[in-house]
């Protein structure tokens, strides 16, 4: 039972991501491969912030969202000059640069040893140490960015990022600013994601660079592409296949580092077949 | 020993190895116009394959290195002929070939790492009692000055194919326009497939000499694509002289940089280079 819980603490996590990447992968069409960037200063700020000051958890929750879109507002300001797989190698870049940054600024993140003895939430003598409450915790959160997210595609800013996804030129004959919409969206995924890192380094206790370098930004596109583009339950089908998968494989009997690369053979292949066969993903939308 | 000559030494070396795999990486995004991110992983095939040839059956090392060079080219080949040429028949766009090419990666990088496990392996029998030479107050070994010299004959090699040989023209051909060289009655499928096969053996070559010069790891091949991509980028994508270009300035700019820096931060400069550039010179030095 623990270990259900386990899984589906994980499972809210990057359902999180997933959902939020999709805003900008999906919706805008924007082929964003840097989303463990945020992720990571959402939980390097809270994983900083309760271990080496008395900040509470929500607290660093919401100082983390300020920093992340500041953060975005930098990146998505240079990205937005860029189109298509141009956008792509951009964001490589910007991944790998923050993963440096984690890796090699010592005295902030501790660098490659990471950060241990991350405090567990508490809220109301609700005490979050308990996984069950922490999932609920989880489960409150990806609820919360769910309903902003189709709040947000619903509306008519959401319709303008459709449009700039369709045929940009056109929208901007129109007289919208695009870059402003690119540029927005961008910022508000990656407040979500730092959400995600929060909950994450609180939930693990302990983080450290690894888990925030690009191959991981690649696992979270490749739970929106599969899931499908541009539909917010398909993000969370996405998260949902993604995540069990490899515990099937770890139930199958392979030895656990073996797993994990399985675990990268498998989800590599669904994403080549993905593209093959069905490029709107399970439920998705829109095709690349 | 001297700092400067050593560092120009060292930024011609690492220029001729990020070179060759620009030159690849070029001449298959010249024939085919996406990003193929899986040709990094075949320097880490044509690596280990020389380390399985020579080290575990005891091959005749010139033989093994000839085994790797081939295998990374079918690899390669099967690529193309199972997977993006399914995709361009169907007309995908490029960020579709980008992903199934993320797929790739992902996934023969895994393979390889179950095969050989994770761990960081040698293939050069003779580590430590390698040759050195003196050339203007720095040091250089032996194997650095045959990454120097094949990264030259490579190049003359492929510029003779590109522009004294029917292929060549056919390839040209496919670069300027796939549809018109189709009607004039090239068989483009099968042009792009033995470009795939030469651009990938050159990426084997690389990850080998790579292997000699220090050693493999599975993870080796996506090191190697981001600095053949920066390098192509800043050069010109698509051209030949370009990304040779853009490979030394990448190299001296990465070595003359953790000058005064610490060397983790080596990437996040590659990285700002490739920003810069992308900002204020998209095409690159050599396109317009």
């Amino acid at each position: 039972m623990e270990y259900l819980i386990h899984l589906a603490i994980l499972f809210s996590i990057y359902a999180i991501l997933g959902v939020s990447l999709n805003l900008v992968v999906g919706y805008t069409g924007l082929l964003s491969v840097t989303h463990a960037a945020f992720y990571g200063i959402g939980a390097y700020t809270t994983a900083i912030l309760l271990t080496k000051t008395g900040v509470g958890f929500f607290s660093s929750v919401i100082l983390g969202i300020i920093v992340a879109i500041a953060l975005s507002f930098l990146i998505g300001v240079v990205l937005s000059k860029f189109k298509g797989d141009y956008y792509a190698i951009g964001t490589f870049g910007f991944n790998t640069i923050i993963f440096a940054i984690f890796l090699n600024w010592q005295n902030l993140t501790m660098g490659p040893f990471g950060i241990p003895g991350i405090s567990k939430p508490e809220l109301l003598s609700i005490n979050f140490a308990n996984n069950f409450n922490f999932l609920v915790l989880a489960l409150i959160f990806l609820g919360l960015i769910y309903f902003i997210a189709r709040f947000i595609t619903k509306s008519p800013f959401g319709r303008v990022l459709k449009a700039i996804r369709e045929d940009e030129k056109a929208i901007v004959v129109f007289g919208y600013n695009t870059p402003y919409f690119k540029l927005a969206i961008f910022s508000i995924s990656a407040a979500m994601a730092a959400v995600a890192g929060s909950l994450f380094a609180s939930y693990l206790t302990f983080i450290d660079p690894s888990s925030f370098r690009l191959m991981e930004s690649a696992f979270i596109l490749a739970i929106v592409i599969l899931g499908g583009l541009a539909n917010l339950r398909g993000a969370i089908l996405g998260a949902l296949f993604l995540i069990l998968l490899p515990e099937i494989l770890r139930f199958v009997g392979f030895p656990p580092d073996i797993a994990a690369q399985m675990r990268q053979v498998v989800y590599g292949v669904i994403l080549i077949l993905v593209m093959l066969y069905r490029p709107q993903g399970l439920i998705g939308e829109y095709k690349l | 020993m001297e700092i400067v000559p050593q560092l120009i030494l060292n930024s011609i070396i690492a220029g001729s190895i990020y070179a060759l795999i620009a030159l690849g990486f070029n001449f298959v995004y010249g024939a085919t116009k996406f990003f193929n991110l899986a040709h990094g992983v075949m320097a880490a095939i044509g690596g280990y394959a020389v380390f399985y040839f020579a080290k575990t059956l005891g091959l005749n090392l010139y033989f093994a290195v000839i085994l790797g060079v081939a295998l990374a080219g079918i690899v390669g080949y099967g690529l193309d002929k199972f997977i993006y040429l399914p995709l361009r028949k169907r007309k995908a766009s490029n960020m579709v070939l980008l992903v199934a090419s993320l797929g790739a990666m992902t996934a023969l990088q895994a393979v390889i790492a179950i095969l050989f496990t994770s761990r960081f392996k040698t293939i050069s029998q003779n580590i430590g009692t390698q040759k050195l030479f003196e050339v203007l107050g720095g040091v250089i070994t032996q194997t650095q000055l045959i990454i120097i010299l094949v990264t030259a004959l490579i190049l003359a090699g492929l510029v003779f194919l590109l522009y004294k040989t029917l292929f060549g023209k056919a390839v040209r051909a496919i670069s300027d326009d796939e549809e018109v060289a189709q009607i004039v009655g090239i068989n483009t499928n099968k042009i792009i497939g033995y470009v795939f096969f030469i651009g990938s053996a050159l990426a084997g070559l690389a990850g080998i000499l790579v292997g000699f010069d220090t050693g493999i790891e599975p993870t080796m091949g996506l090191g190697l694509l981001l600095k053949g991509v920066i390098a192509s980028v800043i050069g010109g994508v698509g051209n030949i002289y370009g990304g040779v270009l853009g490979a030394f300035l990448l190299g001296f700019v990465e070595n003359f940089g953790i000058w005064k820096i610490s060397g983790e931060w080596k990437d996040a400069i590659a990285f700002t280079l490739l920003i810069v550039f992308l900002i204020f010179r998209p095409r690159g030095i050599m396109n317009k």
